[in-house]
């Protein structure tokens, strides 16, 4: 893979940005498919935004309404491009969400259950959303299994630092019905995965250019 | 994983695995199968190799795990598939226990086919400990909530109750159920608020506890002291609340407070001061009566600052008994002047009663002080009355012992006084005789000198004898008293010379008579010769000599004077004769005015002196008091009643002796006497002088005469007669016979001095010459109809000194 050195790995041009957001779009639809499918309630999911930006303001997004306490479940992938996929919603709301996955179970075994619980719903969302990416780009990536994490947006977005400051954003808010809950689905790359990914994109604009019958996608 | 397929064959280790391991392919066939795999499901690698899982585990087609596996091998994506969310395998434990299990999917790492590999975790232990791990803190929590007598309910931040303990139904009626999902505020009155309770969301000094109206089921207000700590578990905050039933505490409170302040009522209400002590005595509380009535604030009084009110001299009292009931627990009850705020002490009852807690010991004191001044005043009232009714008694007694004496005194003098005038009255009738025959003797025998010197003698002794009478008569009242106005001051100094002579000169005489003293009605002659009797009988008890005072004096008769007791109050002179003489016994005193009672020698007094100062002075309206001591002296005073205006007239003295020439002679005169010897004698003397004498023995006689002549010139009549009296006979004549002149002879004074003044009145025993004058007043009188009182022809008697 080569790197086309006029490529600016802090910026995305606006056809990269559809591209980017309609591919999140996409993936971000699988995944409240399949959460909508594990609670019975219907998912509102918001237009996605696409954006490279400090992890600091990365933070300060996530951390909407002050809520700095956040609990997350994460999966990396690898592949043409590497990063990582984010659930992201406030802690408070961890346990409401496992029982809305586990039904009318009592409320100390969702204690119980919520760590596991937790993990698997965020892998389902997580999965179906990137797969959905991975089946439009046409590409194959390998994901890791899950894993949660409790903590402030900072660290949130430490991990990778060493790749630097800057990351691409593509994130979506979403909310449950009938339930006080909501929050984040993120995908996160460092500046090497931005130009593979901007390659990628370019190549898809460009396939789609020379296929009328996808002008519409 | 990487190793040298060559040297090492795998097929042991991936049978040895403690997982298990299945790979399939894009269709669910079977090509890899461990032995963990055939253990936990009975399934022996040679019956599914090969085979379809989804077609040996029908159930597992309804499951996520085809997508799952479709993901990994298409998109390369890892799944997990935790017990918690999934139903999977019906995999069991050796001892055939369900065994829980998570799956995980992933994508086989060659890449080059399509298989993806499951691995099957057993996850039964570490599940199963952690249960049993929640179930041994649950059952010692629920041994302690469920237990507690406190209702502990616990809600999420929006007040929705998630938990309730036991006593929830037992407090407020519900059950469990019932509340669980309800807003807690359904166990709330109406206007309480939790609201602090759920006010923050934070767990940070969350805790508390505060006061609040509770609702039963039934809409019964209950009263909570609600203790409160937010806590967090996995992110989300709870508030668990613990609700204390205080109802019965605060009604017991309440009903505590009513029966306080109903003690303390009482106490401020009740007349009586009260106060109350600890045990050990010392004074904690005085009520508003108390202080008013010592006018000490109640501070001061604390402690056994109480005892400063308390009198002196019933402290002495007082405080020993209060140590002791104190000390043996025994009630108090003293009695003792209290000072009042103005200064003055009252009496109290003080009383104690100590009051004792449940188990026994004096828990206070409750003590009272009562005003029992009154009780006390009366209760000496009462004894000094008892005291003095029984004085009265005595005193009453003594003067009943005091007025039957003189009663009797009395009476025995009024018998004597009859007595002895009944006999001068027959005894002056005599001398009458034997003094008229006496004259007429003499005049028979003019020149012999033998016979005239016996009756000279004869005569001498006659007199003697009636001046005895008149005495004796004087004493008994009976006496014919001219009553007169006498001016006092006048009198004694007149009658000095005389007495001077009587007394001697050894003895002094001092005359103490207030210019002021008023007259006093009484015989002036009588009163002089009275006063003649006193000086001679006080000049006798002074025979070494020392002073007669005459004192005299207006005084009115009434309680400070101290008048003699049968004296009816009014206006008197007193009249006082004072010596200094030897005095008299008690004894002496008491008999001093009987008659013929002496304490002279034999022969030397006749006894009669006092006794005619005595009966004159009650014939006047006075009275006679004589005190004496031995060896100080002797004072006889005389309460003389003063002369009312018209007493004072003035007396012409008619005593000048008419002249012989005026009798007139050849009279014929009606003599009336019932006395043969008197009226003989009488007859005599008229005839000695001329006249002629008709006697009638009795008035009726006389009358029967009088209708039948009228040669009548004079009548002369005796007062004292049976069936008609003198003066009645005179009355009648008088009616008659008006131009006839009459004479009535009285003997002593059964005649009232002021009765019939128109009548001449002759005083027997009388003497020829008396007679005479007598019938001259007769014959000149003024018409009839004139004044009488200057008429009035009295004997005279000399005073004698005895």
């Amino acid at each position: 893979m080569s790197i086309d050195s006029i490529d600016d790995v802090t910026e995305l041009s606006a056809i990269e940005r559809d591209a980017l957001a309609e591919i999140a779009n996409i993936g971000a639809g699988r995944a409240a498919a399949n959460l909508r499918q594990m609670i019975g309630q219907e998912v509102l999911l918001s237009v996605p935004g696409v954006g490279i930006v400090s992890r600091r303001a990365a933070s300060e997004l996530v951390e909407r309404d002050g809520v700095s306490k956040l609990v997350s479940v994460q999966q990396s992938f690898e592949g043409p491009f590497a990063g990582r996929a984010l659930l992201i919603f406030p802690e408070s709301q961890s346990l409401e969400l496992v029982q809305s996955m586990l039904g009318d179970a009592r409320p100390e075994d969702v204690t119980e259950l919520q760590q596991e619980a937790l993990a698997e719903t965020g892998n389902v969302i997580l999965n179906g959303c990137l797969a959905t990416i991975a089946n439009v780009l046409r590409k194959t990536m390998r994901m890791s299994l899950p894993a949660v994490f409790r903590g402030d947006g900072v660290t949130l977005f430490e991990a990778g630092r060493e790749n630097g400051n800057l990351v691409l954003l593509l994130y979506i808010d979403f909310a449950i019905r009938n339930r006080d809950i909501g929050g984040f689905i993120a995908l996160l790359m460092d500046p090497p995965s931005i130009l593979a990914l901007k390659k990628i994109v370019r190549d898809l604009i460009d396939g789609i250019r020379r296929d009328p019958a996808c002008n519409d996608v | 994983m990487m190793c040298n397929g060559a040297d090492l064959d795998l097929a042991p280790v991936f049978d040895a695995l403690d997982i298990g391991i299945v790979v399939l392919d894009a269709s669910g066939g079977i090509h890899a199968w461990n032995d963990w795999m055939t253990r936990a499901t009975g399934h022996s690698r040679e019956t599914v190799l090969g085979k379809n899982l989804y077609e040996i585990f029908a159930d597992l087609r309804n499951t996520r795990l085809p997508a799952a596996v479709r993901d990994a091998l298409q998109v390369g994506s890892s799944s997990i598939l935790t017990h918690s969310l999934n139903k999977l395998l019906p995999l069991r434990c050796p001892d055939g226990q369900n065994l829980l299990h998570n799956i995980v999917v992933r994508p086989m790492p060659s890449g080059r086919s399509a298989h993806c590999l499951l691995q099957v975790t057993d996850v039964t232990v570490s599940v199963a400990r952690e249960r049993i791990l929640r179930d041994r803190q649950n059952a010692r929590y629920h041994a302690i909530v469920d237990s507690a007598p406190d209702t502990i309910i616990t809600t999420s931040l929006d007040r929705t109750v998630q938990w309730t303990n036991g006593a929830a139904e037992q407090v407020f009626g519900y059950r469990a159920s019932e509340l669980l999902g309800q807003p807690i505020d359904i166990l709330l009155n109406a206007g309480t608020d939790l609201s602090c309770v759920f006010a923050s969301n934070t767990v940070e000094n969350s805790g508390g506890s505060l006061q609040t109206v509770g609702l039963r089921k039934g809409g019964e207000p209950a009263h909570f002291d609600v203790s409160f700590a937010r806590w967090r578990a996995d992110e989300r905050i709870f508030v668990t609340t613990i609700w204390r039933d205080v109802t019965e505490r605060m009604a017991a409170d309440v009903a505590l407070r009513e029966s306080e302040a109903r003690y303390r009522a009482l106490c401020e209400a009740l007349p009586q001061l009260v106060w109350t002590c600890d045990p050990d005595g010392t004074c904690d509380y005085f009520n508003p009566q108390w202080q008013t009535y010592t006018g000490v604030p109640a501070a001061e009084h604390l402690g056994f600052g109480w005892l400063e009110v308390i009198h002196s001299s019933d402290r002495e009292d007082l405080q020993p008994a209060w140590n002791s009931a104190l000390r043996n627990g025994h009630s108090f009850d003293v009695d003792a002047r209290m000072r009042r705020a103005d200064g003055c002490y009252r009496w109290f009852n003080l009383r104690a009663i100590p009051v004792r807690s449940s188990a026994g010991k004096i828990a206070r004191w409750f003590g009272t002080a009562t005003d029992i001044t009154e009780h006390i005043e009366a209760r000496d009232s009462l004894r000094r009355s008892n005291e003095e009714l029984e004085a009265r008694v005595a005193q009453r007694t003594r003067e009943r012992e005091v007025v039957l004496g003189q009663l009797h005194e009395s009476q025995k003098m009024e018998i004597i006084g009859q007595l002895t005038g009944g006999v001068a009255h027959d005894f002056n009738n005599l001398l009458a005789v034997i003094l008229g025959s006496l004259a007429l003797l003499k005049k028979t025998f003019p020149n012999d000198p033998r016979t005239s010197r016996l009756l000279e003698g004869a005569l001498q002794a006659g007199e003697r004898g009636a001046t005895l009478t008149k005495r004796l008569l004087a004493f008994a009242r009976r006496q014919e008293l001219k009553l007169e106005a006498v001016e006092v001051q006048k009198l004694i100094p007149d009658m000095m010379d005389f007495l001077r002579q009587s007394i001697g000169p050894s003895v002094s005489i001092m005359v103490d008579i207030r210019p002021d003293v008023q007259p006093i009605k009484i015989d002036a002659n009588q009163l002089e010769l009275a006063i003649m009797n006193l000086a001679v009988n006080a000049r006798d008890a002074m025979p070494n000599g020392g002073t007669l005072t005459i004192a005299c004096r207006n005084e009115t008769a009434d309680f400070s004077s101290k008048p003699p007791s049968a004296l009816p109050p009014g206006e008197y002179v007193r009249l006082s004769v004072v010596d200094t003489g030897e005095g008299m016994s008690e004894a002496t005193r008491a008999k001093a005015m009987e008659p013929f009672f002496t304490t002279k020698g034999v022969g030397k007094g006749t006894g009669l002196g006092l006794s005619m100062v005595q009966g004159l002075t009650a014939q006047s309206g006075g009275a006679i008091d004589i005190s004496s001591q031995l060896g100080k002296g002797t004072a006889v005073t005389l309460w003389l009643p003063r002369a009312r205006h018209e007493d004072r007239v003035y007396v012409p003295s008619e005593q000048t002796a008419p002249s012989a020439e005026m009798a007139n002679k050849g009279l014929r005169i009606l003599l009336v006497d019932d006395d043969p010897l008197v009226s003989m004698n009488t007859t005599e003397l008229l005839m000695d002088l001329g006249h002629s004498v008709v006697e009638a023995p009795s008035a009726s006689r006389a009358l029967e005469m009088l209708e039948s002549t009228d040669e009548f010139g004079v009548v002369i009549t005796d007062y004292a007669m049976p069936n008609m009296n003198g003066l009645d006979l005179a009355i009648e004549i008088r009616r008659i016979k008006p131009d006839l002149p009459i004479v009535l002879a009285t003997g002593y004074a059964d005649l009232p001095p002021d009765a019939a003044p128109e009548f001449p009145r002759l005083g027997k025993p009388y003497t020829q010459q008396q007679l005479a004058e007598a019938v001259e007043t007769a014959l000149n009188a003024p018409p009839r109809g004139a004044p009488a009182h200057a008429r009035r022809v009295v004997a005279q008697a000399t005073p004698e000194v005895n």
